[in-house]
């Protein structure tokens, strides 16, 4: 599943629940506190901080999965990392002079569990939050001018239509025998890549659609008092920013 | 050719299909009805092992679409997808049909032999750009190419939508001939008149169960069945269940004449 | 309400005109229904009412097309937005929401239909599509009949003066089929609501429409009241278009001369010709 990551779980949780606003800065901070931090320890409790959250509302087999594709691409940092730092003491040594020291191997574990804890909020957030309470908060709430917002929401709006477009095209030709299913990951490249072009052409043609769609219904005429709903901020919310501020703060001075 | 044995699909903690077990043999005609979101196109993805079961197992051509790759049962099953547009990825008619043969078989020559006859047969512009054709233009595109290949296994998810009566009844008759050369077809359609005139069986399934599996002659006349699934029976056929005693046999317009004609004849 | 006179076009690129010389009226309060072959030009006839065509896809265009009174060339498409609701052909690529709900929002909030509305307007179209309990649901995890419905609902509940319907029922099951026809009957006799309705179920269009225009090949080749335009079974046929199966029914008692009533069009009216046959 390529477009399941980022489309909207629905749910009643406390956390779907948060004003919007509240939602992305808490992604933020969590995904801020990673970067930071030097401590090993402290990017491992923020992941199994993410997944305790995933649970919460509800979406524990998606954080899962997500988790399992994000430690694949770091194991993959990390070995690309680990044999370029030659600093430290050296604790396996390869032929053709490729070393691995300790320095180096704690440098590019961190540097892998920072790139799982930094993305792992954003993906849940987004998986927690509809698209268009986002795009509402950002144009009612902040006040981003309306021209910005304008293309930043049409383009959030197409995220889920792009890649839902994008996971239907790369089933339609597995049905039809062109072998994405493989394990072999560069055999899978090799595969897709010709089909890029077209793949682009189609989506383009489906977002085109989806634009005139759009225009149907007359959402050239929207102004920024257009938002039907309203996103009051709550005692919740206030909470979760605390607790978002102080878990930046202790991103930074925990050793 | 495809079995199902107590196969449960659930997603997003919804379970879609519940416990379905059934047996098409090589060479069937099946259509698969049922009301919107009753499960069937999910069932046909089960078919073919683009989704795995939950539960309970899936043959399809022999293999276990659990652990056989869907690319291997692609070999032998032309599938068709409801929304033709997922299916299109080239910039011509020709190389989108020519695509749809490659990835199936090898040979160069009748490659080329099938992509040209297809495109003669179906009376097609072959350079034309696939998107700048009609929805139903683009329906007949996705059928040909699923059908030049001639698979052994045929599973349509209603291929009929979207275009006019006399292209229905030219598509149908090609999978019909393509059914009697031996192939097996699954086929999912909303259309009970189709249903009637060319499938010999049909499965009613409705919220992720199957009703009935059967004779689609004796399917059809059973209007408590078809109203638990939201169907309706083909029209001359309702009108003969309407009428009632001595309209039982009625199937076609012809037979409805001949009824009425009998009947009539009798009173004078 | 709509008046089209002598439109022909020609998309960019084409080899033929799309649309050949037509001439069509509807009139406020109407109900129209068009059938015809694939590729006949019946969704470019559509996107020349609501603007698409030729603001959108360009072309040779010749002729004119008015909705209430101004010219679409003229108008922005957005303004002639507020006046026509359109269902498209290709429903899957007309959402732009992940939600169901935000989904029949998002043209309310556009059109800045009042607060106080919203809420009934987004129940009601839910309610009579028959997809209330989806209403929380992800849009891409419905079935394409599901969709279909959503891609209905988010523009009844516009309430547009005209609605606009590129074949609603293509992927419905036959009961629903008939629940969309039958809401929209009802706004049209109820609301006035004038309704363009492009469909291949000639079955439906019998039973509802008002009037029929059978197209092939960019022309209408047969335009009037539903019955008048049926005794034409033959030009229909041409135009690859078949008759309901009563309707042949009833023809062919008529070679028997067995029957010599006018053509049923449902149903209860067949009964009622062969009951008034055989007694
Ligand atoms: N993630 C999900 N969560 C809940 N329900 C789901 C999910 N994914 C699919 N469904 C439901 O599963 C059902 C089966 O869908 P499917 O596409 O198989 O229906 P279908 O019979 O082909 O309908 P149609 O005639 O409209 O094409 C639908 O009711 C759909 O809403
Ligand atoms: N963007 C385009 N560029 C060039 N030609 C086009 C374009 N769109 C449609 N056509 C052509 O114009 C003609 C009319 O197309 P249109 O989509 O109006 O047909 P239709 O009657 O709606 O058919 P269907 O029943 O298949 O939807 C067709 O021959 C089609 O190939
Ligand atoms: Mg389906
Ligand atoms: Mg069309």
């Amino acid at each position: 599943m390529i477009g399941g990551f980022l489309d909207y779980s629905p749910g009643d949780s406390f956390l779907h629940r948060l004003n919007p606003l509240a939602k992305i800065f808490l992604s933020l901070m969590l995904c801020v506190s990673c970067f930071v931090t030097d401590s090993l320890y402290f990017c491992l409790f923020m992941i199994l901080l993410d997944l305790a959250m995933a649970a919460w509302a509800g979406i524990s087999g998606r954080a899962m999965a997500m988790l399992e594709a994000l430690v694949k691409l770091s194991a993959l940092l990390f070995l690309i990392q680990v044999f370029f730092i030659r600093e430290g003491n050296v604790i396996l040594l390869l032929p053709m002079d490729i070393r691995v020291t300790d320095k180096g191997a704690l440098f590019s574990l961190l540097m892998a569990l920072r790139l799982i804890g930094a993305t792992m909020p954003l993906a849940l957030m987004l998986s927690i939050t509809r698209m268009n309470d986002l795009s509402n908060v950002l144009v009612g709430t902040l006040g981003i001018p309306y021209k910005y917002a304008f293309s930043l929401t049409t383009a959030i709006r197409f995220i889920p239509v792009f890649t839902a477009a994008m996971a239907g095209i790369i089933e339609a030709q597995t049905a039809r025998g062109v072998s994405f299913d493989t394990r072999n990951i560069f055999t899978k490249i090799g595969l897709i890549f010709p089909l890029c072009v077209p793949l682009l052409v189609t989506s383009v043609r489906k977002i085109e659609g989806a634009a005139i769609s759009a225009e149907l219904r007359g959402f050239n005429l929207r102004k920024r008092e257009s938002g039907y709903k309203n996103y009051p901020i709550r005692a919740a919310d206030i909470g979760v920013f605390l607790f978002a501020v102080t878990v930046a703060v202790l991103g930074v001075i925990v050793p | 050719m495809i079995l199902f044995d107590n196969v449960s699909y659930s997603a997003g903690g919804t379970k879609i299909i519940k416990g379905v077990s059934f047996e098409i043999r090589r060479g069937d005609f099946t259509a698969l009805i049922g009301a919107n979101g009753a499960g069937k196109s999910t069932l046909a993805r089960l078919c073919n092992g683009l989704l795995k079961p939950t539960s309970g197992t899936v043959r399809t051509g022999g293999f276990d679409t659990a652990s056989a790759k869907t690319s291997r049962i692609a070999k032998f099953t032309g599938f068709l997808f409801q929304d033709p547009d997922r299916q299109i990825c080239k910039n011509s008619v020709r190389d989108e049909i020519r695509f749809s043969l490659e990835c199936v078989m090898e040979d160069r020559d009748e490659i080329e032999m099938r992509c040209e006859r297809a495109i003669r047969e179906f009376s097609f512009d072959g350079e034309r750009e696939p998107f700048t054709m009609s929805r139903g233009e683009r329906q007949r595109l996705v059928l040909a190419s699923v059908l030049a290949a001639e698979p052994e296994l045929l599973i349509l998810d209603e291929p009929t939508t979207g275009l006019d009566y006399r292209e229905c009844m030219y598509i149908m008759d090609c999978i019909s001939a393509i059914n009697r050369k031996g192939a097996t077809v699954l086929m999912i359609s909303h259309d009970m008149e189709i249903v009637q005139d060319f499938a010999k069986d049909a499965m009613v399934l409705n919220d992720g169960m199957l009703l009935a599996h059967g004779r689609t002659k004796e399917i059809i006349r059973d209007r408590e069945l078809l109203a638990r699934a939201s169907l309706l029976p083909p029209q001359i056929t309702d009108l003969a269940l309407v009428l009632g005693e001595g309209y039982e046999s009625v199937v076609t317009v012809g037979d409805m004449v001949s009824a009425v004609k009998e009947r009539s004849g009798s009173k004078r | 309400m709509i008046r089209i006179s002598g439109l022909s076009f020609r998309y960019r690129g084409g080899s033929e005109e799309a649309l050949k010389e037509i001439d069509l009226t509807v009139r406020r309060g109407d109900f129209l229904g068009i059938i015809g072959s694939s590729g006949a030009g019946k969704t470019t006839l559509l996107h020349a009412i609501n603007g698409i065509v030729p603001h959108h896809f360009r072309g040779e265009f010749y002729g004119s097309v008015e909705v209430d009174g101004s010219d679409t060339v003229e108008n922005r498409p957005e303004d002639l937005a507020r006046k026509v609701g359109s269902v498209r052909q290709d429903f899957e690529s007309q959402m732009v929401s992940s939600v169901v709900e935000d989904e029949i929002l998002f043209g309310l909030e556009n059109f800045s239909v009042p607060r106080d509305d919203i809420e009934h307007r987004i129940a009601d179209a839910l309610d009579k599509t028959g997809i209330a309990n989806l209403r929380e649901r992800n849009i891409a995890t419905l079935s394409g009949g599901q969709k279909q419905k959503v891609a209905i609902a988010a523009i009844i509940a516009l309430m547009p003066e005209i609605l606009i319907l590129d074949e609603p029922t293509g992927e419905l099951d036959p009961k629903s089929s008939r629940q969309i026809f039958r809401l929209l009957k009802e706004l049209n006799e109820k609301h006035g609501i004038t309704v363009v309705v492009v469909e291949q179920k000639i079955m439906l269009l019998c039973e509802f429409a008002d009037s029929l225009a059978v197209m092939d090949r960019g022309r209408i080749i047969l335009e009037g009241p539903v019955r008048e335009v049926l005794k034409s079974s033959r030009e229909m046929e041409s135009a690859g278009v078949n008759c309901p199966r009563v309707v042949t029914l009833a023809d062919r008692l008529r070679e028997e001369r067995l029957y010599d009533g006018p053509a049923p069009v449902s149903i209860s009216e067949a009964e009622a010709m062969v009951r008034s046959i055989t007694g």
